[in-house]
């Protein structure tokens, strides 16, 4: 079902100040594999995000992509190699519009000299922007538009629909159904479906735990920056993943076959 | 998106107007214009004043050019005037002491001169620009802070460079004095409200107005200025970009030291003095939000325009020029007023 590990950290850490955000977390991520992050609010979720992404250079640790040991100095890199992320609080430069901020830091230029000089090419990035997003098919807006006109479904869809367009090794999915409606979620979820089809690796962090139960292969439970839980969704229900939250539990039935 | 048809209130109805800003501009300026050509029984629609407004913006539109862009990144330049005295000092100081010319090289002899005038004024910009750079994106001050050390740097240097006295060199006037085609009768055609100076100023606004609305350069500005994390997480080099903005700015300003050293026929040390209070006036009734993200080169342009037609106005109907500073006080909190008004009523 799973292909080759893709992704892996190990052992990273990451503080700030004097808050220990990360310490010691380790997670791999197989192609075709959703692998779901869960935790408490301030559990480290989003610092490991940044780390994955190459937005926080961890304080310790290592990062290997295909068995090859990397070190992002800055989001750029991360993006080349073929891993794209949502991030919790807003990736979108609101005073742009959809397109530009579909193809920000991948822009399309005019053909010719023009082009040299970085002229734009608007109209084709506002048309393969509108495509891009309707082939993820959530709440699409005008290309258009600047995303300070959109709800925040809308703006959600944006940042969800340049992931996939670009995506072609990681997907790191930072609490994507935020702001969403009920159908709109479930429509999230097939995007997700969709991706792990095409042999990406998804990894997908969410509150709502049913969502994390349907749709993930594999559960990462971070408690306090620690991994508390790595283990095929198969083996938790809805109230052992709650227990294992919260830590009112440390083991699963399936641990002790 | 929704075509619902609502009843629009007046209140509305203004909101929306005032939320098409450079229309809103443009009928400030024609207001303004035919106020003081009421209040100067007339003389105020002549050629000559339009000429002396069209020099003056001339020497101010460069500035506000380099704020805008500076503005719509979410930063601030406080040293543009200071880099506009200094450039024209150095370049005067180049041609006077370095080289022994003086007054006496005028016409087109002097133009080889002007040519080293306008490197060495644009070097020393870069120079000023490139100071800014490094204290904002290595030592990490911020750029009110930054700039504002620079300005002091800067205005200082002027005054020890010149030893704080203009320094006479070899000019054209020509450049500078409104341009007459041969042959056409000024009344029929009149070209005499623009200079060789102030269409090469205006081809330069024009150029760098189509870099910011047009091309990757104005994208990233916009992006860093709009959300700084989500231009980073786009993989844009922020500090990389920044940079590139305060050196254009200095260059610019040095650009605009030249303008000076060509309409005052040397490098004079006060010459940019309290002139960065008017680019950022421009810039903010242009219509550029000082939160960064928000900007239009159109609305400087016609924003400088505004401020150079208030000044004339004033002084030809008699009003002392220490009022200058309180009207353009007034002038951007007007414009921030109208900007907050903007935001309620939604448009960008
Ligand atoms: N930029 C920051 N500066 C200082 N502390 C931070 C910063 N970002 C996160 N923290 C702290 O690091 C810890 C982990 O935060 P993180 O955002 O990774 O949690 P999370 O698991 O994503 O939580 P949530 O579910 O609320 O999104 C928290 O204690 C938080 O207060
Ligand atoms: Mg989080």
């Amino acid at each position: 079902m799973t292909g080759k590990v893709i992704y892996e950290v190990k052992d990273v850490s990451k503080r700030y100040g004097s808050v220990v955000a990360l310490d010691g977390a380790s997670l791999r991520l197989h192609a075709g594999e959703v692998v779901g992050l869960v935790g408490d609010n301030g559990a480290g979720k989003s610092t490991l995000v940044k780390v994955l992404s190459g937005a926080h250079d961890p304080d310790g640790g290592h990062i290997y992509l295909d068995g090859e040991e990397v070190r992002w100095h800055s989001p750029r890199q991360a993006l080349e190699a073929g891993i794209e992320t949502l991030y919790q609080e807003s990736g979108l430069a609101p005073h742009l519009t959809v397109s530009q901020n579909v193809f920000l830091g991948r822009e399309k230029f005019v053909k010719g000299f023009l082009g040299k000089l970085g002229f734009l090419a608007r109209k084709t990035m506002e048309d393969e922007a509108h495509r891009d997003l309707e082939a993820v098919g959530i709440a699409v807006p005008a290309s258009n538009r600047s995303v300070s006109q959109l709800s925040g479904g809308q703006r959600q869809a944006v940042a969800i629909g340049r992931a996939v367009a670009w995506a072609r090794k990681v997907i790191i999915l930072d609490e994507p159904t935020n702001h969403l409606g009920a159908r709109q979620a479930g429509e999230v979820l097939e995007v997700i479906k969709a991706a792990k089809k095409k042999g990406l690796g998804v990894i997908f962090i969410s509150h709502t735990l049913p969502h994390v139960l349907e749709v993930t292969d594999r559960i990462v439970v971070l408690r306090l920056g620690k991994i508390v839980k790595d283990a095929p969704t198969a083996h938790f229900n809805g109230d052992t993943l709650v227990g294992m939250i919260t830590g009112t539990i440390t083991t699963l039935a399936a641990d002790k076959e | 998106m929704v075509d619902s048809k609502q009843s629009v209130t007046v209140k509305e109805r203004i909101q929306g107007f005032v939320g098409n800003q450079t229309a809103l501009l443009i009928l400030v300026l024609f207001i303004l214009s035919g106020v003081f050509t009421a209040l100067s029984g007339g003389s105020f629609l002549s050629t000559s004043v339009g000429s002396t407004i069209l020099t003056d913006w001339g020497s101010y539109i460069l500035l506000a050019v380099a704020e805008t862009i500076v503005v719509i990144s979410g930063g601030i330049d406080l040293s543009v005037g200071a880099t506009l005295s200094l450039s024209t000092v150095t370049a005067g100081w180049v041609l006077v002491n370095g080289l022994h010319l003086d007054a006496s090289i005028t016409g087109p002899a002097a133009w080889p001169y002007l040519l080293l005038a306008l490197l060495v004024a644009v070097l020393t910009g870069l120079a000023v620009g490139a100071i800014n750079a490094v204290l904002i994106n290595i030592f990490k001050i911020v750029p009110f802070i930054a700039t504002l050390a620079t300005f002091g740097a800067a205005a200082g240097m002027a005054i020890i460079v010149s030893g704080g006295m203009p320094l006479q060199g070899p000019n054209d006037f020509g450049l500078i004095n409104p341009l007459r085609i041969p042959g056409i009768d000024p009344k029929i055609f009149d070209t005499g409200l623009f200079s060789p100076l102030i269409i090469l100023m205006a081809l330069v606004t024009v150029v760098v107005g189509l870099f910011l609305h047009k091309a990757r350069f104005g994208l990233y500005t916009f992006a860093i200025g709009s959300n700084t994390f989500a231009a980073r997480a786009a993989g844009i080099s922020v500090a990389r970009h920044t940079s590139k903005i305060y050196l254009l700015a200095g260059a610019l300003s040095g650009v605009a030291g030249f303008y000076a050293y060509v309409r005052l026929g040397g490098g004079s040390p006060s010459s940019g003095t309290g002139m960065e209070l008017y680019a950022i006036a421009a810039t903010v009734i242009g219509g550029a939000s000082l939160m960064g993200g928000v900007g239009r080169m159109w609305g400087t342009v016609i924003g400088t325009l505004i401020l150079i037609t208030v000044q004339s106005g004033l002084l030809m109907i008699g009003v002392a020029t220490d009022w200058k500073q309180i009207v353009v006080a007034v002038l951007i909190a007007g414009a921030v007023a109208v900007q907050t008004l903007q935001k309620k009523n939604g448009a960008r």
